[in-house]
């Protein structure tokens, strides 16, 4: 298997990730080209995909439950059935196909980190409200929601060994490399900035490409002139009939990071999976 | 193809625009080397006669077209440096520009926006139907513009702005101009799904919502001419020089004032006010 996209989902109180998982598939499915569809479903339990009417869009399921919650991220490379792929997070929406950019990093990188985000306006995000320890660390603007990698890559398996092994040890690592600005939580996103900066591979991983374009809907990086707790407090979220998303004015056409997880609810799975089964 | 600039001017009992005009279009003409017209309505060309610069109009523009003055209750907020009026304003048939030019391809101005370059020039020939100013730099100091000269609103779609507007005649940019007359028309429903302010039609917020709609309800990085560079209303034109402005700018917008030149460059005078003070003048140099 050539190319594919690896979820993860972990069991949660309050948010359904199954859901987001199966809302993405949908997605991926309604828009890129055969052969850049496939989509590998990582899960604490199998037997919940019984709930889902079309879980056939999940070409792989693999059950695995050796890390808690969103650590088993940084275990892709070794999960992963595809020898390139794409890792995602799970509430994201894709709205075209971007089969060519997958071809693009087939041929051309071993590892590939998205290093930008944008509004939905479709503005860069300059702000570093949420990535201070970034800024303030002088670490690679990284962000996991978007990771593609070669299975049988050097490069590959340095970097993610390297950031389990940071994951494993937050607190060394943080007193070490992050003593300018701790973050409350080293999450994914730190994890593999760190990785990327000790090895030395930022410029190598994460150097200007026009794509993965994603919107990211972190509410106070929307350029807003106030502050807001919740993005959907102040624009809307509509999904058509055909899937065309549009945000407040805006029409969407990059990848959606929608961030609240209630954006995804029966009613857009149901338009979601109308497409799918016309398609 | 017919190349030439278009210029609204309707008079009201405080703004002489007819004057702002003549001096607008005398400059554009001798800058960009192409005709001007003026759209203007009787009373105006009637003032036009009284205050004897209907023959220097004449001499200025290719053509004076008159048309009804149309009716609007639309009032805005004049300063005048640290004074300030309320006062009528007359801008809501800017959307009948594509309808009124003579010219195949238009650059529609502002009265008040004043020609002393010719960087306009090289986007005649540009193959885009339609531009318009991307947004505005203040001469001063970007934190003096407000978040809404940036966006329709809060949460609204980018500003561009209609001070300077280029269009080709045809079938694309009628339908642009028929949505602008539209969103005019419609303007409380407009206000509602953009989320602005309603209390005064804007062409600005009209164009830039109309390019929006048509560029697929998405930001564009096409169909942009160079930001409008803007001396507010609460700065002052203290005097004109051979081809150089000699501005008060008050970097906090109260009553201490800064003193710049400026030469040879595109420059938007909000305070409309200076321009009539130094009209004499700023003739002179068309």
């Amino acid at each position: 298997m050539k190319f594919g996209y690896l979820l993860f989902v972990a069991e949660h109180e309050t948010v359904d990730y199954l859901q987001l998982a199966y809302a993405l598939a949908l997605s991926i499915k309604n828009t890129q080209k055969p052969g850049f569809d496939q989509v590998a479903l990582i899960t604490e339990n199998k037997q919940k995909l019984s709930q889902l009417t079309s879980s056939w869009v999940f070409d792989h399921v693999i059950e695995w439950n050796q890390e808690t919650f969103w650590y088993g991220r940084s275990w892709m490379d070794e999960l992963s059935p595809f020898e390139n792929t794409v890792c995602l997070d799970v509430d994201m929406l894709f709205m075209q196909d971007y089969s060519h950019w997958a071809e693009y990093f087939m041929e051309n990188c071993d590892l590939y980190v998205a290093n930008k985000s944008y509004t939905y306006r479709g503005e860069l995000v300059n702000s570093q409200y949420y990535r201070k320890a970034f800024a303030k660390n002088n670490l690679p603007n990284l962000y996991s929601f978007y990771t593609f990698f070669k299975k049988h890559s050097a490069l590959s398996r340095d970097f993610f060994e390297l950031a389990r092994y940071i994951i494993k040890n937050p607190t060394e690592f943080s007193n070490v490399f992050l003593s300018n600005y701790k973050p409350k939580i080293l999450g994914t996103d730190e994890a593999f900035a760190l990785s990327a900066s000790i090895l030395d591979i930022s410029d190598d991983i994460a150097y200007p490409l026009e794509f993965p374009r994603v919107v990211h809907m972190k509410p106070m990086i929307q350029n807003w002139p106030w502050p807001a707790d919740y993005w959907s407090d102040h624009v809307g979220f509509y999904l058509s009939p055909t899937g065309q998303l549009k945000i407040g004015n805006y029409q969407q056409h990059d990848i959606v990071h929608y961030v609240e997880k209630d954006k995804i609810n029966s009613e857009m799975v149901a338009i979601l999976e109308e497409i799918v089964w016309k398609k | 193809m017919t190349y030439g600039i278009l210029i609204y001017a309707h008079n009201n009992r405080t703004v002489d625009y007819a004057l702002m005009a003549v001096i607008s279009g005398g400059l554009a003409k001798k800058h960009l080397d192409q005709p001007v017209s003026l759209v203007t309505d009787q009373s105006t060309v009637d003032w036009m006669k009284g205050s004897k610069i209907y023959n220097r109009a004449k001499n200025v523009f290719d053509q004076i077209i008159i048309i009804e003055k149309p009716h609007t209750n639309n009032n805005r907020v004049l300063h005048d440096g640290l004074t300030s009026k309320v006062v009528p304003f007359t801008n809501v048939n800017r959307c009948s520009a594509w309808e009124h030019t003579p010219y195949t391809r238009t650059l529609l101005i502002d009265s008040d926006f004043l020609i002393f370059s010719d960087r306009l020039k090289e986007y005649w020939d540009v193959d885009q139907d339609l531009l318009i100013a991307e947004s505005a730099n203040d001469l001063c100091d970007i934190s003096r513009l407000g978040y809404q000269d940036r966006y329709i609103s809060d949460v609204g779609v980018k500003l561009n702005w209609a001070t300077t507007v280029m269009f080709t005649k045809n079938e694309n940019t009628q339908l642009f101009f028929n949505l602008v007359a539209y969103i005019k028309d419609n303007y409380q429903y407009f206000a509602d799904t953009y989320r602005f302010d309603v209390k005064q039609y804007r062409n600005d917020i009209a164009f830039s919502i109309a390019k929006h709609i048509l560029q697929g309800f998405q930001t564009s990085l096409h169909g942009l001419l160079p930001p409008i560079l803007t001396l507010l209303d609460r700065d002052i034109l203290h005097s004109v020089d051979e081809n150089r402005l000699t501005v008060l700018v008050s970097s906090k917008l109260d009553s201490n004032y800064c003193l710049s030149v400026l030469k040879d460059i595109d420059i938007h005078v909000m305070n409309k006010q200076s321009i009539v003070r130094h009209s004499d003048r700023l003739l002179e140099l068309i």
